[in-house]
């Protein structure tokens, strides 16, 4: 059996095809705007043309994410926190809970009992700008966010910037930039901020367990971040390959029943 | 192919009439701001030269940037300037400057030079503030007040929103300006929150130029308790890079009740031509 799952986040969509149990093709696009609508259209046919199938041969599509209610073609749509969880459980099947971070939000899902789920913690509305201003901030330090992570990892300072709203981090850290500190440790200022950002919400309610947590999400992508998450939490996160399709291989599990 | 939607157009200009060899007094303007870098070189009381750059990660090569390519292929040198003053953010970064002056006069100075020796209210859109400043008729400033710390609203602001959006940074004024009746604004400018909000909004079924338009409605709102704070006169001068976008321009004249001055030079300058006339005040008392 054929299915897909596409996940709508606020930064990129991620389409993946299944075939009975097995990734056949992923795509990603950028999302964004006004046009998502047509960007999801053009993933999942990019997506279906990378595994040489039309439309018609997919049972069925799962739609996921925040923007999962722009995806036309999608049979079912899925809240986040379950693709998530059924991602993880096929990835890991001993896996006890699963932390996604993406552009704009933070998911700590606590695995129940069977199919279940304990409990989901997400940030406030506030923590939304995570990845926004990590964005603004790799333009101002003219790094991509791949050179900002690495530049970050061969940088030793103990400089802060605020680690509480996002906007306030930027000044902080432009304020850093005027007075000549290098970039590199501008970087890891504003990686180690929003590490302690993730940290408060693992916190939160159910601390995650040590060994059989499972990391997803764009962010986990980000070596400088995962490195002072796992130092601050004391979570040796298990971080899958493709971890930024965590959310769209849930969806095209649940897809396959 | 991926758009950088967020990147505003630099410039930099040369003047091939002026005969700086011939000129008496030769000065120069740095404003660095966090986000913009404007170097000015005026000869007597002529731009002679400008750079309007984006800041970088090092200052001083912003700085230094900006100089060189205001110089353009003239042939003068940093040693032609007579005296050079720096402001701005950044400001203690231009190692070649002699003296930094605060942006607050070298705007009020510089906006005098743009809009003419009648403003008696400038108004200062940058990066992350908002800054609104009251003249005396003979051009000292009596009062000036800034926006709340936060910097959001202000041009960084913007740049997030022109990526978030997909929208090509110069065009989202203009956008903004085509819905027949504005909606509500936005509840808060915070460009943290602006996704979140933004995307609301399109699931309501608004259109991409109504979002633009409550988002540059409430930046434009912010702006204006700011410069409600200093007793403007009617028309203002408005400076920095939002004074070029006229979703917030625009609705400050319609929804506002205030009249915005025009120039043919570009407002962004402003800072920059201050510092440099500060700096030909200071060459003369000498």
């Amino acid at each position: 059996m054929i299915t897909a799952g596409i996940d709508v986040g606020i930064e990129n969509i991620k389409a993946v095809i299944l075939k009975d149990g097995e990734v056949i093709a992923r795509g990603t696009v950028r999302s964004g705007g006004a046009k998502r609508a047509m960007s999801a259209e053009k993933v999942w046919k990019d997506t279906l043309a990378a595994a040489r199938l039309s439309p018609s041969d997919v049972e069925k599509v799962v739609a996921t994410g925040q923007g999962k209610g722009d995806v036309s073609f999608a049979g079912d749509r899925v809240v986040e926190p379950v693709a998530d969880a059924r991602a993880a459980r096929f990835l890991y099947p001993a896996s006890t809970s699963v932390v996604d971070v993406g552009a704009d939000q933070v998911r700590v899902v606590t695995l129940g009992k069977g199919d279940g789920i304990a409990e989901v913690v997400m940030n406030q509305k506030c923590a939304a700008g995570l990845g926004i201003s990590l964005k603004s901030m790799s333009r101002t330090l003219g790094m991509t966010l791949d050179e900002m992570s690495r530049q970050a990892g061969n940088s030793r300072s103990d400089i802060a910037v605020n680690d509480g709203c996002g906007v306030f981090a930027e000044m902080d850290a432009l304020g850093l930039l005027s007075r000549n500190v290098p970039r590199e440790e501008v970087a890891l200022a504003v990686m180690e901020a929003v590490a302690v950002r993730i940290n408060s919400i693992l916190n939160d309610k159910v601390k995650p367990a040590k060994d059989t947590t499972v990391l997803v999400g764009g962010v986990s992508k980000n070596k400088a971040i995962v490195d002072a998450l796992k130092r601050r939490s004391g979570v040796n996160f298990i971080i899958p390959e493709y971890a930024e399709y965590a959310g769209a291989l849930g969806a095209a599990l649940m897809a396959a029943g | 192919m991926t758009q950088d939607y967020w990147r505003w157009p630099e410039s930099t200009w040369t003047s091939k009439d002026i005969d700086w060899k011939n000129s008496s007094t030769i000065t120069a303007g740095v404003d660095i701001g966090s986000n913009s870098t404007q170097a000015v070189v005026m000869c007597d009381n002529s731009l002679f030269g400008y750079a309007n750059l984006r800041t970088g990660p090092d200052y001083r090569e912003s700085a230094g940037q900006a100089m060189k390519q205001a110089l353009g292929k003239s042939g003068m040198t940093i040693r032609d300037i007579k005296y050079t003053v720096a402001t701005g953010w950044g400001s203690r970064n231009v190692a070649f400057a002699q003296k930094i002056v605060d942006e607050v006069n070298c705007h009020a100075r510089g906006a005098r030079f743009i809009y003419g020796s009648s403003v008696k209210t400038v108004v200062d859109l940058g990066a992350q503030t908002c800054k609104a400043i009251r003249l005396y008729d003979w051009g000292r400033v009596s009062d000036f007040m800034m926006n709340d710390k936060c910097a959001t609203g202000m041009g960084r602001g913007i740049e997030v929103m022109a990526d978030l959006l997909q929208v090509p940074i110069q065009e989202m004024g203009e956008r903004s300006l085509t819905v027949g009746k504005d909606p509500e604004p936005v509840s808060t400018t915070c460009y943290d929150f602006a996704n979140t909000e933004a995307i609301g909004l399109f699931r309501e079924g608004y259109k991409e130029n109504e979002v633009l338009a409550a988002y540059l409605f409430a930046i434009a709102w912010r702006i204006h308790g700011t410069v409600g704070k200093v007793n403007p006169e009617k028309e203002l001068a408005f400076t920095g890079g939002l004074a070029k976008n006229a979703g917030i321009v625009k609705r400050l004249e319609r929804d506002m009740k205030m009249t915005a001055l025009t120039s043919e030079y570009d407002p962004q300058l402003a800072g920059a031509i201050g510092a440099a006339l500060i700096a030909r005040d200071t060459v003369e008392k000498d």
